[in-house]
């Protein structure tokens, strides 16, 4: 009686499932849309009437935020904002999370508790003692202070994603390499690293995505606008008086230019990353 | 079984060239995670305003922060907000995660698209979501205009989403519950997706509904990861900063402020940030007893 393993098991879709899908294709799929659509209106349209749906679509807005200069700043900021934590974090988080991975012991629980812990204190109380701390040492005001915070938000979560990956190698094949003589950084540099690649491009793509977004710690820390990311200019001007929302929609949308990119390179990745419980 | 081993397989098995892999990344974060959380407890029991933040001479006042903020009507009012606000949060994640997650059992191009879509959704900066949803949450907005096809309102009278007190907290909720359930719906498919087909076709077989199959099959195979993902989204609701900070800052009043918010205003805002220290702590507390369910939770999942 066993069928293929692939052949369809369930029936056909019940009227429920699809009204269900057309609803998380509305909830999720107009906001989406809601950003270029108003990004593409005038401020003359947006007064008259912010739900049109028939509009002349313009391209003013897009002109006015390349002409203002502040973009292609704000976008380099994010760039070296997020890239840097990206890099930082994973090359500290790939190196731990082989340890723990190979590390036998009760402490091990505690060293893993004490990750969740970090990972789950909230942003708004490590930023008080954070500024306090970069504001001591002389960082306050530099993009480095907020490369560095970030690390720390985004560490335990990087190492916690990345530990099963390792975990999942067998121990053999090191053993293996080191009886042909490799020392362990050797083995660790040349054997697992590349069996992880998986792992590590999820981890650094997850963390690349959040550092992206991260704002609270870059309004806190800098304090010139020049320095501030994208994530950061963008929640500055929500809050404004006489916001311009397309000049604002447009600014959203190329400002997730780089996330699109990584979505559309890694969205396997992303939802098995999500899977392992990747709240941000 | 390890004295079997030769000499250098049991060093290789070893826990001490192993530390030298965990130290640059545990020192890193006892620096910058573990240090500022001592240093928030000694800002707690100081007098630290803008004043004197950028360095380290502090007189201590004691519980005084601590007596000063318990005492207060605005953070009285946070802390109701902050039930309110993780409730709705919690309950449309899970809800809608379980929920979604069915959904998108079955196959066909339109999950694909969905799937495709939530992912994207998670992965959106969460400055850009707040931002469009208040755009639409306006007076003139896209919101009030479905309200307005439905009745419900007319656009002469429209519903101030953001502005008047019940519903403002219950709009910032709202949404961010609409932004948590992609991560509910992908961690409840990733599940669903375990559960052992010849299990489920043998029930079908057995003449099980869906129904049945879902509630004697499934949910008990879901019950740690549902266990899991309720802390994980308990503290992602009572973490919220993002959307608060750019649909409402808290307002009107502190009407939508929630504790940690709270915390971040007195300390960012008002620049007492003794007084925020005091408040951060409490939060921290918070979190400190939910990680200890979640360990033992997954500690249960991982079989350790």
């Amino acid at each position: 009686m066993r069928r293929p393993a692939n052949a369809p098991t369930r029936r056909r879709r019940g009227p429920w499932v699809r009204l269900a899908l057309l609803l998380m294709l509305l909830l999720y799929g107009v906001p989406l849309l809601w950003i270029l659509i108003t990004s593409l209106k005038s401020n003359v349209e947006i007064f008259a009437n912010q739900a049109s749906v028939i509009f002349k679509p313009t391209l003013h807005a897009y002109q006015q935020i390349a002409a203002s200069g502040s973009l292609g700043t704000a976008m380099v900021n994010s760039l070296i904002i997020a890239g840097g934590t990206t890099l930082l974090t994973t090359f500290l988080g790939v190196l731990t999370a082989y340890g723990l991975a190979r590390y036998r012991s009760q402490l091990i629980w505690w060293i893993l508790g004490f990750l969740i812990l970090l990972q789950m204190v909230p942003q708004t109380a490590e930023i008080i003692p954070l500024y306090h701390i970069f504001a001591v040492t002389g960082l306050v005001n530099t993009r480095l202070s907020v490369v560095l915070a970030d690390s720390a938000l985004l560490l335990p979560f990087a190492i916690l994603i990345l530990r099963p990956f390792f975990r999942n190698i067998p121990i053999e094949i090191e053993e293996a390499a080191a009886i042909d003589g490799a020392s362990r950084l050797r083995t660790f540099l040349s054997v697992v690293t590349p069996l992880a690649l998986n792992g590590i491009v999820t981890e650094a793509a997850l963390v690349f995505i959040i550092a992206w977004g991260e704002f609270l710690y870059a309004i806190s820390l800098l304090s010139n606008p020049g320095d501030y990311p994208v994530s950061a200019v963008l929640s500055q001007e929500i809050g404004a008086y006489n916001v311009s929302w397309p000049g604002l929609m447009a600014l959203a949308a190329v400002g997730s230019l780089p996330i699109l990119i990584v979505f559309l390179m890694a969205q396997r990745r992303l939802a098995s990353g999500l899977s392992l419980g990747a709240v941000k | 079984m390890t004295a079997a081993l030769p000499a250098g397989r049991r060093r290789w098995r070893g826990r001490h060239t192993v530390l030298a892999f965990v130290l640059p990344g545990l020192l890193y974060l006892l620096l910058l995670g573990l240090y500022p959380l001592v240093n928030l407890v000694q800002m707690s029991l100081s007098d630290v305003t803008a004043r004197n933040i950028a360095s380290s001479a502090w007189s201590l006042v004691g519980l005084h922060n601590f007596s000063r903020v318990l005492a207060s009507p605005s953070f009285a009012a946070t802390v109701p907000n902050t039930l309110i606000f993780v409730a709705i949060v919690f309950v449309l994640g899970m809800a809608g995660g379980l929920a979604g997650a069915v959904a998108l059992e079955s196959p066909g191009w339109l999950s694909q698209v969905v799937l495709g879509l939530m992912v994207f959704i998670w992965a959106m900066p969460p400055v850009v979501l707040g931002g469009i949803w208040k755009f639409i949450l306006l007076p003139q907005g896209l919101a009030n205009a479905v309200a307005g096809w439905f009745g419900v309102n007319h656009a002469s009278d429209p519903i101030l989403w953001l502005v008047w007190r019940p519903f403002a907290l219950l709009s910032v909720a709202v949404v961010n519950g609409w932004a948590i359930i992609p991560f509910g719906t992908l961690v409840y498919r990733a599940a669903l997706m375990d559960v052992p087909k010849e299990i489920l076709e043998a029930a079908a077989i057995d003449g099980a509904s869906p129904w049945q199959q879902f509630l004697r099959i499934k949910f008990p195979i879901l019950r740690p990861v549902t266990l899991i993902l309720a802390v994980l989204t308990l503290v992602y609701a009572f973490r919220s900063f993002d959307f608060i900070y750019v649909m409402t800052y808290g307002g009107p009043g502190v009407s939508t402020s929630t504790v940690p918010f709270y915390s971040y205003l007195e300390s960012f805002a008002q620049f007492r940030f003794g007084l925020g220290a005091a408040v951060a702590v409490l939060t921290v507390l918070v979190v400190a007893v939910l990680s200890v369910v979640y360990v033992r939770a997954t500690r249960g999942a991982e079989g350790g």
